[in-house]
């Protein structure tokens, strides 16, 4: 009886400094990322002998069975989802900002304005040497405006297709250590059978949150399915339920990305095509796409307005008299360039006009096919196109940002470590050893009572 | 074992951090907009806006380029309006020479002396004629480098310059002759019914009066009438100039209404309403440093600074 009392109490303090050993745990780790708060979880020990009789009282004491990890899977996949989304989101801004920045600011449309209008100033006197300078000037600064433009564009595209590589090989790297995880959880799964209940060791409880804060990490690049086993291991699947595995068990398959012709990058696991619908590579890819376009119809501008004036100096006579050559060469943004730094190339006259005239027919016929074509509205039209999408990407990321935030909060309200909290399992725990203290004095003095009396 | 819930110590600090470093992104955004002026820092915080903007300032720049040709247009048709009141001047004058040489009275050395006077008026006219415009090219020509009028040999003046005048856009789709050519101020019919032009018509007179003889006084007295049609082909001519002006002038103060309906625009569309954005910033400060310290009262509730000891 005594010595039940004394292995009851001892049990107790046991259980009460394992607790006491996990709350200072929680508190150590309480900014640790990833870490799931843990408590102990006891059983009382209160079985019976086989030869006791049914009236017996047999109590045992305590034991602490196992660490309860304190996460709920529900709210664990809708942070991640959400973040997911957020990720994707902001670096779609984050490249189409870029793309913003380098058409906006390469001041391609002022210049355009500049040179239409040097040609209006042309008109008040097509054989003044200085207005004709001023629209070469015009023509030279519109020309590297353009190569700006695409030169900036093409940067910014390069630096897109290296994240997308960059999340492509962080993805990989990290799917090969949740890989390792799956292993080492498969084998210890044994430990308490079934696996990912609540009930766990303290070495699981650890691989599992380096499980999730892998899945967390993963799902930042790419939007990704899990299935947890009932041991703990998750398989991935890529790009939603229906995409390829990534990881199944121990086993990892390499996610791999290529570009194509047009400087979009494609995604693929094995031979099979990989679709994202999250993640910050989709974020990316959403950016290469719209860059491709925009760069698309700038190149389609550039090459419009060269066509334009080269079309026209052809009709007209130079001031030497002789028929007019192509101002612009090149088709694109980044080819454009001015042929001649001579202001005479510029064909006002009409065709067969002698030297030096100040005929303004052919000049007239330039500044009527550039009002046709309006470049400057197309420019304006290419602009606010760029800047509509990085508004709407904005307005959408600050969207997605508040459901992530709050699916973080109600996540982190649940699973992380709140200091009060432990403050009050400290004292309580505390108490708990103090009390199991007592009970073995108490057991202790009871004892020595029974040896004086038998002495 | 159930799952309890409660609020982690990590998420409210990452809550607060939140929700601080927005009010404090807010604060510097309007604090943006004050000091530059302008509502918007990128084209993406407003799109609509920015295009707008920027077509407001495309129609600035064109506008200066307009109000600089209709400068130029006023320019030229000034000039051309004052070499005209000079030929007016002229052709009265030689009006008031062929009055003379019409009465019975003169010699005939008189009406030759006369006749050379009419000359030089006539070769002032033809130099008159050949005006350069602010370009140096011939006003009176259609803005040909050279001279509008040459004299052939038998002393008739030539026009030698362009079908048509110089036409310049002056803003607001509307264009503008800048002058007039030659034909157009001198062609004239004589007395007879004849084709001609005032430098010719005075040329006519002149060489009829040296002549000398009854016939001169009777080509003075035909003269007159011939040197009426001149003036009024001329100073029609000038009303057509005139005109002009007055039609730049008003085109001028269309567009300068214009441009200020513009800058009014821009004002409106992209620049800061600096008084809303004031009173915004007072609120979002005042906001801000209620967050502040609530976050300070908050952060310093903790169980352990009250358990123990």
């Amino acid at each position: 009886m005594t010595s039940s009392l004394l292995s009851i109490a001892s049990s107790g303090a046991q259980a009460a400094e394992i607790a006491l050993d996990i709350t200072g745990q929680n508190i150590a780790n309480a900014s640790t990322d990833g870490y799931v708060r843990r408590s102990a979880n006891m059983d009382e020990v209160a079985s019976s002998n086989s030869w006791s009789t049914a009236n017996d009282v047999s109590l045992s004491g305590v034991v602490v069975s196992g660490i309860v990890r304190n996460a709920d899977s529900f709210l664990q996949s809708e942070a991640r989802r959400t973040g997911s989304d957020t990720a994707q989101a902001t670096s779609t801004v984050s490249g189409l900002t870029d793309v913003e920045t380098a058409v906006e600011d390469s001041g391609v449309f002022t210049a355009i304005g500049t040179f239409t209008n040097s040609l209006k100033s042309l008109a008040e006197n097509p054989a003044d040497g200085s207005l004709r300078a001023s629209v070469i000037q015009g023509g030279s600064t519109m020309a590297s405006a353009f190569q700006i433009a695409a030169q900036s564009l093409s940067a910014t595209q390069t630096g897109l297709q290296g994240e997308v590589s960059d999340g492509v090989a962080q993805v990989n790297t990290l799917t090969t250590q949740l890989s390792t995880i799956n292993t080492q959880l498969s084998a210890t799964a044994g430990a308490t059978g079934a696996a990912d209940s609540v009930v766990t060791t303290s070495d699981r409880a650890s691989l599992m949150d380096q499980r999730d804060s892998l899945l967390d990490q993963i799902s930042q690049y790419a939007d990704i399915a899990t299935t947890v086993q009932p041991d703990g291991v998750v398989n991935v699947n890529i790009g939603g339920v229906s995409g390829p595995p990534l990881v199944s068990g121990s086993t990892t398959n390499t996610l791999s990305t290529t570009t194509r012709t047009d400087g979009t990058q494609a995604l693929a696991v094995g031979n099979a095509a990989v679709t994202l619908g999250g993640g910050s590579i989709a974020g990316n890819q959403t950016a290469l796409t719209k860059l491709t376009q925009i760069s698309t119809n700038l190149d389609r501008l550039a090459g419009s307005i060269a066509q334009a004036v080269n079309a026209n100096q052809a009709n007209g006579a130079d001031l030497t008299g002789a028929t007019g050559t192509a101002l612009f060469s090149g088709t694109t943004a980044a080819t454009l360039a001015m042929t001649t730094s001579s202001g005479s190339a510029i064909a006002t006259a009409a065709a067969g006009s002698a030297a030096d005239s100040t005929d303004p027919t052919n000049l007239s016929a330039l500044s009527a096919a550039l009002a046709t074509l309006d470049p400057s509205t197309t420019m304006n039209t290419i602009l606010t196109d760029i800047s509509g999408s990085v508004q709407s990407a904005t307005t959408t990321q600050a969207t997605l940002q508040t459901l992530s935030s709050a699916a973080s909060s109600s996540l982190a309200s649940q699973a992380g470590v709140d200091l009060n909290t432990e403050a009050i399992n400290l004292v309580k725990f505390q108490q708990a050893f103090q009390a199991s203290s007592k009970v073995m004095q108490t057991a202790s003095t009871i004892f020595t009572s029974i040896l004086n009396l038998t002495a | 074992m159930t799952i309890t819930t409660s609020t982690s110590t990590s998420s409210f600090y990452a809550t607060a951090a939140g929700q601080l470093s927005s009010l404090q992104a807010q604060v510097n955004a309007v604090d943006n907009s004050i000091s530059s002026g302008s509502q918007y820092a990128t084209a993406s915080a407003n799109p609509e806006a920015a295009a707008q903007m920027r077509m407001l300032q495309l129609q600035d720049a064109t506008a200066t380029v307009d109000t600089a040709t209709a400068d130029r247009a006023t320019a030229n048709l000034q000039l051309a309006d004052s070499a005209m009141s000079q030929m007016v001047n002229d052709i009265n004058q030689a009006k008031t020479l062929t009055t003379q040489a019409a009465t019975g009275t003169l010699s005939d050395a008189q009406r030759a002396s006369i006749g050379t006077q009419l000359s030089q008026i006539q070769s002032d006219m033809v130099s008159l004629a050949n005006t350069k415009d602010v370009n140096g090219n011939a006003l009176f020509g259609g803005g040909v480098s050279g001279s509008a009028y040459t004299t052939d040999s038998s002393g008739n003046a030539v026009y030698g310059g362009a079908a048509t005048s110089q036409t310049l856009a002056i803003g607001g789709g509307q264009s503008v002759q800048t002058s007039l050519t030659g034909p157009e101020i001198f062609s004239m019919t004589d007395a007879n019914g004849n084709s001609t032009n005032v430098m010719d018509a005075i040329g006519a007179i002149a060489t009829a009066l040296k002549a000398g003889g009854t016939s001169a006084q009777t080509a003075a007295q035909n003269g007159l009438t011939t040197l009426s049609n001149g003036l009024d082909a001329v100073t029609t001519a000038q009303t057509v100039i005139g005109a002009r002006e007055s039609w730049i002038t008003l085109n001028t103060q269309n567009l300068t209404a214009q441009s200020t309906a513009r800058a009014t625009a821009e004002s409106q569309i992209g620049g800061t309403d600096v008084s809303t954005a004031a009173i915004k910033l007072q609120q979002l400060t005042t906001a801000l440093q209620a967050s502040q310290s609530c976050f300070v009262r908050l952060s310093s509730l903790s169980l352990f600074n009250d358990i123990g000891n």
